[in-house]
């Protein structure tokens, strides 16, 4: 099948900008093995991007500022204690670091190039 | 050393950007790894030739960036990538890191030490890929690169910021030129960096190579960057631009460099391996549709440049490897196309004892008589004409018929010039003596001497010369037309000569 017509198919699965069950089940019992591969694949990367996941060390990260700076999108919070301080907002294939352990790698980074 | 307390005001510096700017990164994942390229989803902010970083910390480029997928080449290893590891971009393009520290090392083409030796510190990051300087910015070829080699010093000079390619078969002494070139650097007043780039050789051969060049005390001055045919493609098709970058740090520095590519047969071959996993269209002989513009982009960066841009230069010998003489193949033709002439080895001349077995017929140099200086000019004027005369005519004497005086005496005469301009391997000669084998031939000082003896008497004549008429080498030495005292003088050293040879 041409991808094209399964790029199609993507889009008409979503209704409200939510994926429908009903049409994708409809849709999935008519692929063969390969296309719904394709399929599958490209239902990821759709909702990829319709999603924004917020990195944060903490449980209880405010995510009204995201919602405003984003209303289309579905926020989904990540709790990471890694990160130390402050939150990383993926936004499809961008990530955004504002986060302590972001910075102490700059650091790093930065001594590893400069200084032997 | 560095002073503690800068590095703790550097590192108070940075901290101080907490917070203010975020770092933004474009991430992607691997759907898919053959043959050493990746296929990854995302990437949407990558463009052509960025340098990538796998998860695991492995390094690659963007090669083809489509609709939803861009296509990286690897750097490293390929068999550590799965599909769904992530990879980012850097926002760079591929460099190498640049000092002086690198002259007298191996070095593969992300500027990585292979010589197991102390660690090169950091330098000057050169970008591989660079649009190659413009017209007014340069300057015609003017000053000579002598290869110490009599044929080509006296027929087809190379000139610093000239691109002279050496074509031939396998096993016609191709490398023997570039590394006489490299050696005879050692003899110039003004220094010639010299850049041995190996694509796609033997790691034993390139050895041989490091090794010849160890022991003739040319790897001072000289830097090797190798790209083995066990290394990936990707490395393959990246040393000649690693080369041409190195050269450039030197040449900003106004510095005359020459580098040397060993071959971009191989370096064609690496590229063809890419496209084809690449799937990009193949084209004549499997290769893409880009393999002109692989070779005329390097080589397009060869420049003498003028006085006001520093005065430097990089001279380049590619070199070639042809399949059974065919120079009309598809890459032969490009790089001839390219280039400011070639150098033509034969595999019947290498057979019949002529070394190095250059074809004079076939062989031209477009831009380095400019560059010839007037002592050499003065002696070489006629040998090129004279030695295609005498191969044209040597056809006709194999029928046996009888020959008149005129002729006979044109064969001898080339029989006569073709023996002195054969040179052993890693003998490269100063102008003075390559003036003086020339001239005592041409000038018919040689005629009695027996042919068979020719090669002992050269070299018995240059010691002689060196006890007793150092004087007039060192005339001949400082690229003036020689006076006719000094053409006496040299006829006078040959008659004495001549009478103690035995």
């Amino acid at each position: 099948m041409n991808k094209h017509i399964v790029d199609k198919l993507i889009l008409r699965s979503y209704k409200d900008n939510y994926l429908d069950e009903k049409t994708v089940n409809k849709i999935a019992s008519l692929l063969n093995k390969q296309d719904l591969k394709t399929y599958i694949n490209g239902l990821k990367l759709e909702e990829m991007k319709k999603c924004l996941i917020v990195s944060s060390p903490v449980d209880n990260q405010n995510l009204d500022e995201f919602r405003k700076l984003f209303p289309n999108k579905k926020i989904v919070l990540k709790k990471d204690t890694s990160l130390m301080l402050g939150v990383r907002v993926i936004d499809n294939d961008i990530v955004h670091e504002f986060t302590l352990k972001s910075s102490f790698d700059k650091i790093l980074n930065y001594i590893e190039h400069n200084y032997d | 050393m560095i002073d503690d307390n800068k590095i703790i005001e550097a590192l108070e510096k940075k901290l101080m950007t907490f917070g203010g700017n975020a770092k933004t990164q474009n991430v992607g994942t691997v759907t898919k790894n053959t043959d050493g390229v990746i296929i990854a989803t995302g990437l949407s902010r990558a463009f052509m030739g960025e340098k990538v970083v796998f998860q695991d910390g492995n390094a690659g480029m963007v090669l083809n960036l489509d609709e939803d997928s861009a296509s990286i080449i690897l750097l490293d290893e390929a068999s550590k990538i799965k599909e769904g590891d992530t990879l980012k971009t850097t926002g760079e393009t591929l460099s190498v890191e640049v000092s002086e520290e690198l002259l007298g090392r191996v070095i593969d083409p992300l500027g990585n030490p292979l010589d197991a030796r102390s660690r090169i510190k950091k330098g000057k990051k050169m970008p591989l890929e660079k649009i190659a300087p413009g017209v007014v910015q340069r300057e015609p070829v003017s000053s000579p690169l002598k290869t110490g080699i009599k044929t080509i010093d006296a027929m087809f000079p190379i000139g610093r910021g000239q691109r002279e390619l050496i074509i031939g078969d396998r096993q016609t002494g191709k490398t023997a030129i570039v590394i006489d070139t490299i050696i005879n650097q050692k003899f110039n007043k003004k220094p010639v960096i010299c850049i041995y780039v190996a694509v796609g050789q033997k790691r034993s051969t390139i050895a041989q190579v490091i090794d010849r060049l160890s022991s003739e005390n040319a790897l001072s001055y000289s830097i090797v960057v190798s790209a083995s045919a066990s290394d990936q493609a990707s490395l393959q098709y990246l040393a000649p631009y690693a080369g041409c970058a190195i050269a450039e740090y030197f040449l900003e520095k106004g510095k005359d460099v020459l580098v040397v590519f060993d071959d971009l047969t191989k370096h064609a071959w690496a590229y063809r391996q890419i496209s084809l996993v690449l799937r990009r269209p193949a084209g004549r002989e499997a290769y893409p549709g880009d393999v002109f513009y692989l070779h005329s982009r390097l080589l397009e960066r060869s420049v003498k440049l003028n006085k006001e841009n520093g005065g430097g230069s990089i001279t380049a010998l590619p070199i070639i490897e042809t399949q059974a003489n065919d120079i009309s193949a598809y890459i032969p033709t490009n790089v001839i196309s390219i280039t400011d002439g070639q150098i033509y080895l034969q595999t019947d001349l290498f057979n019949a004892g002529i070394r190095p077995a250059v074809n004079v017929g076939q062989s031209v140099s477009r831009v380095g008589s400019a560059a010839q200086t007037p002592t050499i000019k003065s002696v070489s004027g006629k040998l090129k004409l004279e030695l295609a005369q005498y191969s044209s005519l040597a056809a006709f004497a194999q029928f046996g018929s009888e020959l008149d005086a005129a002729t006979q005496k044109q064969l001898d005469r080339g029989r006569r010039l073709t023996e002195i301009l054969k040179q052993p391997q890693f003998t490269p000669l100063t102008e003075d003596l390559e003036v003086l084998s020339i001239y005592a031939v041409t000038s018919g000082l040689m005629d009695d001497v027996p042919i068979e003896n020719f090669q002992r008497f050269e070299k018995e004549m240059h010691e002689f010369a060196k006890k007793n008429y150092q004087k007039v080498l060192e005339e001949l030495s400082t690229g003036e037309k020689p006076t006719e005292q000094t053409l006496k003088q040299i006829s006078k050293l040959v008659g004495e000569f001549k009478k103690r040879f035995e």
